[in-house]
């Protein structure tokens, strides 16, 4: 299964790859979260007296970031993970639609591999835009400040805890691209959930400025997880035994998240793709 | 030769529909080149879907070399290449590019398939396009590239729909050579669907004339069209008031003779066998052959003769409303 997973995921890359303009579009969506969100909605605006992009009063709350878009980033990171993950397997709808995926029924691979053909694919574009994201968060003014002592490791943990997220997402998303029958549908499910997933995590602001009844939520929130995780990277040099114990635990909440949805989408890709 | 494809009351029924395919049974030995015909609607692309494992079998059972399409799918797609309708190959991808990920998805060893992706071009005389994307590719060149992508793991058996449906006059005889030389120089059995006669006559060994989900007749296209009793011969004599009827009666194998004003129609076998002796009796009579014209029966008109109506006036409409074509086979499992 993982020969024909690989083939199908790269005839997809192979696509993207010579689409240069969808390669720059996703991986600028990011300057647009950090350079305009990440101005306009700054907390520090509030304290016009702060220094340029520091958060003042505001820092402990915003665990410890010095500046709003060190804080921002990671949850910038993420919301492109998710935007990303849940539009690229509209490729998968139009595959079905051209009769392509018909075509793939007909080859004697089990039918799996066309769900995780699409899940590396969506992945491995997913790991593109994380480097250019981090990139345009150090270039962006009153951008990110990494901690003292960040170092190559914390910059692994980065990725790899992307390189996570955007396989929950992937996984997620590729199941839902398997199963519609049209692109009206897909990009209505798609509407539908991108946005309570987005607003109801900590990617923008910390939990204590959530509601007490959306806390739990928003903890719990794929998003967060990933979210919180890379802030414990960027904004300490060295961890405590808390702060390790909490990265694992976010680590632990993503791999939960990414079993479920990878044998949630098993299932909806089988029942996709059988014969009727 | 030995049965390759043994279908057996061959039944499906959609969800809330009727019985768009209704116990079809027929044998396809190997090497063959078997047709099914029949307008839109006749039940042609769900029978290939259910024999190439797309679409579930409500009733009967089939088998390609022996395995049970329903009971050991994953074997059957190993013997057999599909060319759907519609043409599905990656526009974004080169030609090349097709045909390797086929390979691949077909454990073709990737040296093997470098050298079968190479010669399936040549075949399809894309040699030199195989590089392009196939989005370059004219309407022809994408059909001919669809028909060698479902060759590069050498199938035992090769289903096409409708494999010329919507090309060009000139492409159309181009993809029939290249079924024939399939056919004749690499022994592959040939399962089409088509509603164009001539493809079916041209082409096929056998046809199975499907209407309303059944197979009507089969038979050899020859055997299908002298089972009418035969070609029509009108000859126009100036007779001089003698009446040649009964002469024309007593030939050997002429069934029926008609006469009208000036000429005379007769149905028999073969005109070129009896023509000579009819022309020579006539003329030792001292009458004058004033004009001849000759008709061979076509598969329409033995459409005509199992269903009551002319392919022509089901295609128009006859169909119940109901149409076959690839996608609405397809639309129809998903409903």
């Amino acid at each position: 299964m993982i020969t024909e997973s690989l083939a199908l995921g790269k005839r997809s890359l192979t696509k993207w790859t010579r689409n240069p303009f969808a390669v720059i579009v996703t991986s600028l969506q990011a300057l647009f979260w950090l350079a305009l969100f990440g101005n306009s909605f700054n907390p520090a605006n509030a304290f016009p007296s702060t220094a340029a992009g520091s958060l003042g009063p505001l820092q402990q709350a915003f665990g410890g970031a010095s500046t709003y878009i060190t804080f921002l980033t990671p949850g910038v990171i993420s919301i492109v993970a998710l935007t990303g993950m849940s539009f690229m397997g509209v490729d998968l709808v139009f595959d079905r639609i051209n009769g392509y995926l018909d075509v793939l029924r007909a080859f004697p691979i089990p039918r799996t591999s066309i769900y995780f053909g699409g899940v590396i694919q969506n992945v491995a574009k997913g790991m593109v835009a994380a480097p250019i994201t981090f990139l345009i968060a150090l270039l962006v003014p009153n951008g990110l400040k990494l901690a003292q002592g960040f170092g190559a490791l914390n910059l692994l943990g980065i990725f790899a805890t992307i390189a996570l997220l955007t396989t929950v997402f992937s996984t997620f998303f590729t199941g839902i691209a398997i199963s519609v029958k049209s692109t009206d549908s897909f990009f209505a499910a798609v509407n539908f959930l991108t946005f309570p997933i987005m607003f109801t995590s900590t990617a923008f602001f910390p939990l204590s400025f959530f509601p007490a009844w959306l806390k739990p939520v928003a903890q719990a929130n794929p998003i967060s997880l990933a979210s919180d995780a890379m802030r414990l990277l960027v904004v300490n040099g060295t961890f405590s035994p808390a702060e390790v114990s909490a990265f694992i635990e976010d680590w632990v909440g993503l791999l939960i998240f990414g079993l479920a949805f990878a044998l949630l989408g098993i299932a909806m890709a089988r029942n996709a793709l059988r014969a009727r | 030769m030995s049965k390759i494809i043994d279908a057996k009351g061959l039944t499906k029924i959609f969800q809330s529909s009727a019985k768009v395919v209704d116990g079809v049974s027929f044998a396809v030995e190997e090497g063959e080149i078997f047709s099914l015909l029949g307008p839109n609607g006749a039940g042609k692309t769900t029978t290939i879907r259910m024999l190439t494992t797309l679409t579930s079998i409500t009733g009967g059972e089939a088998s390609i070399g022996g395995r049970d399409v329903t009971k050991e799918p994953g074997v059957v797609r190993e013997l057999i290449g599909v060319v759907p309708q519609e043409i599905t190959l990656d526009n974004e991808l080169r030609g090349t590019e097709n045909l390797l990920l086929a390979a691949k998805l077909h454990h073709v060893p990737t040296s093997l398939a470098h050298k079968r992706a190479g010669e399936l071009l040549r075949l399809a005389e894309l040699g030199e396009s195989g590089n392009n994307r196939v989005s370059t590719y004219s309407g022809g060149m994408k059909r001919r590239l669809q028909l060698v992508t479902a060759l590069v793991h050498n199938p035992k058996v090769l289903f096409l729909d409708e494999p010329t449906v919507g090309l060009d006059v000139q492409t159309r005889t181009r993809i029939w050579d290249y079924i024939r030389q399939l056919n004749r120089e690499q022994g592959l059995t040939i399962l089409m669907t088509t509603h164009y006669l001539e493809e079916a006559d041209q082409l096929s060994d056998i046809v199975a004339i499907m209407d309303h989900g059944t197979i009507k007749v089969s038979g050899s296209p020859t055997d299908l069209k002298e089972s009418l009793h035969g070609d029509v011969l009108v000859l126009s004599v100036n007779d001089g008031g003698e009446d040649l009827t009964s002469f024309l009666k007593s030939v050997p194998n002429v069934t029926e003779v008609t006469r009208t004003e000036d000429s005379y129609r007769l149905k028999l076998p073969k005109v070129e066998s009896a023509l000579p002796a009819i022309i020579a009796n006539i003329a030792s009579r001292n009458l004058q052959i004033t004009g001849t014209s000759f008709s061979k029966p076509t598969l329409d008109q033995v459409f005509l003769e199992v269903t009551g109506r002319s392919m022509r006036d089901a295609q128009d409409g006859g169909g119940n409303g109901r149409t076959d074509s690839y996608a609405t086979a397809r639309r129809s499992e998903t409903k």
